[in-house]
């Protein structure tokens, strides 16, 4: 019932638009958009996260505000915020793809530092003691200590707010940008008789790009855990150290003296 | 750093101040938003109620023990959730029509009349009304049924062992013991998942819905008043938002006073 072919002809276009001729799009504009927009909204979150959690006072209520008001408004309306008023308030033809990505991670950001807020007052307070027991500033205890523990429990809410981001993205297909999403409308209006194929192929393309990041993520996890890099600091130091190659006897490689 | 903190409040600042001091929008226009705002509020009410009822079922075939439930749901759960709602809608809207068979646009098309007692009678849904709201409760209901989920590991087993030494079906137990103690844990997360239903109505103008973000989108072409026609929108979407963050709100404090009275 289906017909798959006739994505063939179409997906040099799907996959990067019209890339060595003309302007990057598609699937590649969407790899562009998310992660430009992942490390923006990670370092907003990280700085918004460290003052939501160390600040006091009214600039801490205006920034409650700001993140409560980011977090109420859907995506889209930020996206038409961004995209009708950044050009009118810098006074110069800002791309749409930029607005998206501001938009993005602006929205990003204002749920990751929640989080980040959250993964800082996991720590215990000992730790923030124990740094600076030691005569270590304020910011050295949080760079040296409370950080590195804190964005291993983060790392999930990072990873999956990245996620959402590569979803996102796709809604820069109603203000116009040529990324994954709008390239598919594209080829199906000029298909025509096709849409079921085309729009079930692009949703696989996405799902790839998503559970692609999640489980790379899971990995990136498990390889930096606190536990499995002591075991492998252990086996490294294991084979270094004359003193820890109690097995050296049975070793056929080395030579006999 | 600064410049985006600083970023924020200064738009918001700028944009209220915009709203009041700058031309107002027609009545006419005031109008057009509002009846679009209705259409959000009504979509998102049907997405709630249809979501949560899909959305246990998929959380008890999730935790069933028959892996012919269990799999295809986790399968479900999965593609629905690593794809983004445009394209899931995009798909409903103009993928769907073409598997069905002949006649049955035609049929979905055209104007059906439910009349209901005496005066009332219900219209048919227009086709991007209905492809809207199975797109959100597909959607949702991936969510929600994991919001569910975790509130089931909350019930303690020996609660569900109980109902079975009581000679209740898996069933029973799912219907009587553990789902409503698991919603009930959930609450909260389910406001949560409430509100992101009522933003994710927003996307259903990328397949001609008029709800409230396509009626601002055609005032602001219209009138050339992006500030006021975004403006009234969002402050519509926050104040939606805050109507289902003070239910939950109430909800917190009803419930600390009745376990305060036991």
């Amino acid at each position: 019932m289906m017909d798959f072919r006739i994505l063939l002809d179409n997906l040099p276009y799907l996959l990067w638009g019209n890339y060595p001729d003309g302007a990057l799009g598609g699937a590649a504009l969407t790899v562009l958009l998310s992660a430009g927009s992942a490390i923006l909204s990670a370092v907003l979150g990280l700085a918004l996260g460290i003052l939501l959690a160390e600040g006091r006072g009214s600039w801490h209520k205006l920034l409650l505000l700001a993140l409560g008001f980011l977090r109420a408004i859907p995506v889209l309306m930020l996206i038409f915020w961004t995209y009708f008023l950044l050009p009118i308030a810098f006074g110069i033809d800002v791309p749409g793809v930029l607005s998206v990505m501001a938009a993005l991670s602006l929205i990003g950001g204002a749920y990751l530092a929640h989080s980040v807020a959250a993964g800082i007052a996991g720590i215990g307070e000992g730790q923030w003691q124990a740094g600076m027991s030691l005569g270590l500033s304020r910011l050295a205890v949080l760079r040296h200590v409370i950080l590195p523990q804190a964005l291993q429990i983060m790392l999930p809410s990072f990873v999956n707010q990245w996620v959402t981001l590569i979803k996102d993205s796709s809604l820069a297909y109603i203000v116009g940008v040529g990324e994954l999403s709008f390239v598919a409308a594209q080829v199906n209006s000029r298909l025509m008789v096709y849409p079921a194929e085309v729009f079930l192929f692009v949703g696989i393309l996405y799902f790839l790009l998503c559970s692609g990041l999640e489980q790379c993520a899971m990995w990136l996890g498990r390889f930096f855990q606190p536990a499995r890099i002591a075991a492998r600091r252990m086996s490294v130091n294991r084979q270094r150290s004359p003193s820890f190659s109690y097995h050296h006897e049975a070793d056929p490689h080395r030579p006999h003296g | 750093m600064m410049p985006a903190a600083c970023f924020c409040p200064c738009l918001i600042a700028a944009m209220f101040a915009h709203l009041f001091t700058g031309p107002l929008l027609a009545p006419k226009y005031l109008h057009w938003m509002w009846q679009g705002f209705l259409l959000t509020l009504w979509l998102t009410a049907l997405t709630v109620v249809f979501s949560t009822l899909l959305g246990m079922l998929l959380a008890a075939a999730r935790s069933s023990e028959i892996g012919l439930l269990r799999r295809p749901a986790a399968a479900i759960t999965a593609l629905f959730r690593n794809t983004p709602l445009l394209v899931q809608l995009l798909f409903w809207y103009f993928g769907v029509p073409s598997l069905f068979p002949d006649g049955m646009m035609d049929w979905l098309n055209a104007d059906h009349v439910l009349s209901l007692a005496g005066p009332f009678a219900m219209h048919w849904p227009s086709f991007e009304f209905l492809a809207a709201l199975c797109g959100l409760v597909c959607y949702s209901t991936t969510y929600i049924s994991e919001e569910v989920r975790s509130g089931m590991r909350g019930v303690a087993p020996a609660q569900a062992l109980a109902g079975s030494a009581l000679g209740m079906t898996r069933w029973q137990v799912l219907r009587y013991i553990t789902l409503p103690q698991a919603v009930r844990l959930s609450l909260p997360s389910l406001l949560g998942q409430y509100m992101n239903a009522l933003k994710n109505t927003s996307l259903t103008m990328g397949i001609g819905l008029a709800e409230l973000s396509y009626t601002a989108r055609q005032v602001e072409s219209e009138t050339f008043l992006a500030f006021q026609a975004f403006g009234v929108a969002t402050l519509l979407y926050i104040a939606a938002i805050a109507v289902i963050e003070s239910a939950g709100y109430v909800h917190l404090r009803t419930c600390r006073a009745r376990q305060g009275k036991a």
